[in-house]
């Protein structure tokens, strides 16, 4: 585990690669791949479950930065957050996107893998992370679980009743009841 | 149904839309600000959940595949002469074009007087004029709106190095620069100046923190 100091510094050498993206520096494009595309790549997979897809998408990512990066704040967001945001945002997108009938086929695959540890994940603040899975501690299993899985495997309301085997409403509630509690014990 | 009030920034971000609402969220997002703000609050308190996700390389491919899209097109738009005078308009911003003038001829028979003008978006936000001769750059605020908290602070930048600070600007008035002894010899054709809003008293890390709000080449005419 790196210290806080190291984070910080890895946090402001990857925002300042964005800036350089920004003014159309491919070079800091190429050091932004190198330093995330394994962790957005774990994200496009995790959603999408389906190597030549994720492939596809990840690509349009790192063009959407390349696009973008102007809009990256690094007062208001870390870097890594806004990279992670467009990796599920686009992997979301292309998922809902297929075919009815590639839903259900893939729907089978998807399952809840364990967490590991990363090395980007040192770019969040350790004290987000911890407040984040304490907050979640104070929902029902139920709502946690499955607020916990719409955001890792990017499915609807619709999937994730049906993969839990309950009513949509019910579904519906569970999480609307638990990022209601959340956002209280988030606070601002 | 669910009797539970919908809050569509949050189902947003932890993904659970379909389409025809996600585009829904995504038009709120780029008209209302409360609601963008909203977005950008859960996607900094779910954002960490996403380290529950094993990393995984991609295949060089994708990279080359990258590459490949960008191609030669440089994203920087060259100087485009003709475009600036227009936009710059004889009325209305006057002042900054006598100025530069003026500093053409003061600066003769001086190194190829060069320049840069920093657009924001499709609009001139400042135009830079650098005296070499002098060790001096002019800065003259055109299109650009002033943000009230943050501080304007232009920065150098050179390939393959960290961005360096020229200093902070005056958004409100055209002013004079000093540059800096280590900074000259890298005040030269094709470089980049990019202005971000800071902190008062400037960037804290001496890299930019805020966002790039204007940007440019230093060309020579």
């Amino acid at each position: 585990m790196s210290t806080v100091i190291e984070q910080d510094a890895a946090r402001q050498r990857l925002a300042a690669q964005l800036s350089r993206v920004a003014i159309g520096d491919k070079a800091a494009l190429a050091e932004v791949y190198r330093l995330t595309s394994a962790k957005l790549f774990g994200v496009c997979l995790r959603i999408l479950d389906d190597r030549g897809e994720a492939e596809d998408v990840l690509q349009q990512i790192y063009l959407t930065v390349w696009q973008k990066a102007g809009s990256f704040d690094a007062a208001k967001a870390s870097p890594i957050t806004w990279l992670v945001a467009i990796a599920r945002n686009r992997s979301i997108d292309r998922r809902r996107a297929r075919p009815a009938a590639a839903h259900a086929a893939l729907e089978e695959a998807v399952e809840v893998s364990d967490p590991s540890p990363s090395a980007l994940a040192d770019l969040e603040t350790s004290e987000q992370r911890r407040r984040l899975y304490d907050c979640l501690g104070t929902l029902e299993d139920k709502q946690a679980t499955a607020i916990r899985r719409a955001f890792l495997d990017g499915l609807t309301y619709d999937e994730l009743a049906r993969a839990g085997g309950v009513p949509l409403g019910t579904m519906k509630s569970w999480i609307r009841r638990g990022l209601m509690k959340l956002r209280e014990c988030l606070g601002t | 149904m669910s009797d539970e009030p919908q809050n569509l920034a949050a189902e947003y971000v932890l993904g659970v839309l379909d389409q025809g609402e996600r585009r829904e969220a995504e038009r709120r997002i780029a008209r209302e600000p409360a609601f963008a703000a909203e977005v950008a609050y859960w996607e900094a308190r779910l954002g960490p959940m996403a380290d529950a996700v094993g990393e995984a390389a991609p295949p060089a491919r994708v990279w080359r595949a990258i590459e490949a899209t960008l191609g030669g097109s440089a994203k920087l738009g060259l100087w485009q002469s003709l475009a600036f005078w227009r936009g710059l308009g004889i009325g209305s911003l006057g002042l900054a074009a006598a100025s530069i003038a003026a500093l053409f001829f003061v600066a003769q028979p001086a190194p190829k007087p060069m320049f840069a003008t920093l657009q924001q978006g499709q609009a001139a936000a400042f135009v830079i004029s650098v005296d070499m001769t002098r060790g001096q750059m002019y800065v003259v605020p055109a299109a650009y709106s002033r943000d009230v908290q943050r501080v304007a602070e232009l920065w150098l930048l050179v390939p393959g190095e960290t961005p360096k600070s020229l200093g902070l600007i005056d958004a409100a008035q055209p002013m004079m620069l000093n540059v800096s002894e280590p900074m000259r010899d890298h005040m030269k054709e094709g470089m980049g100046l990019a202005v971000s809003l800071e902190p008062p008293g400037g960037s804290p890390t001496g890299q930019p923190t805020g966002p790039l709000i204007a940007q440019g080449k230093i060309t020579s005419l």
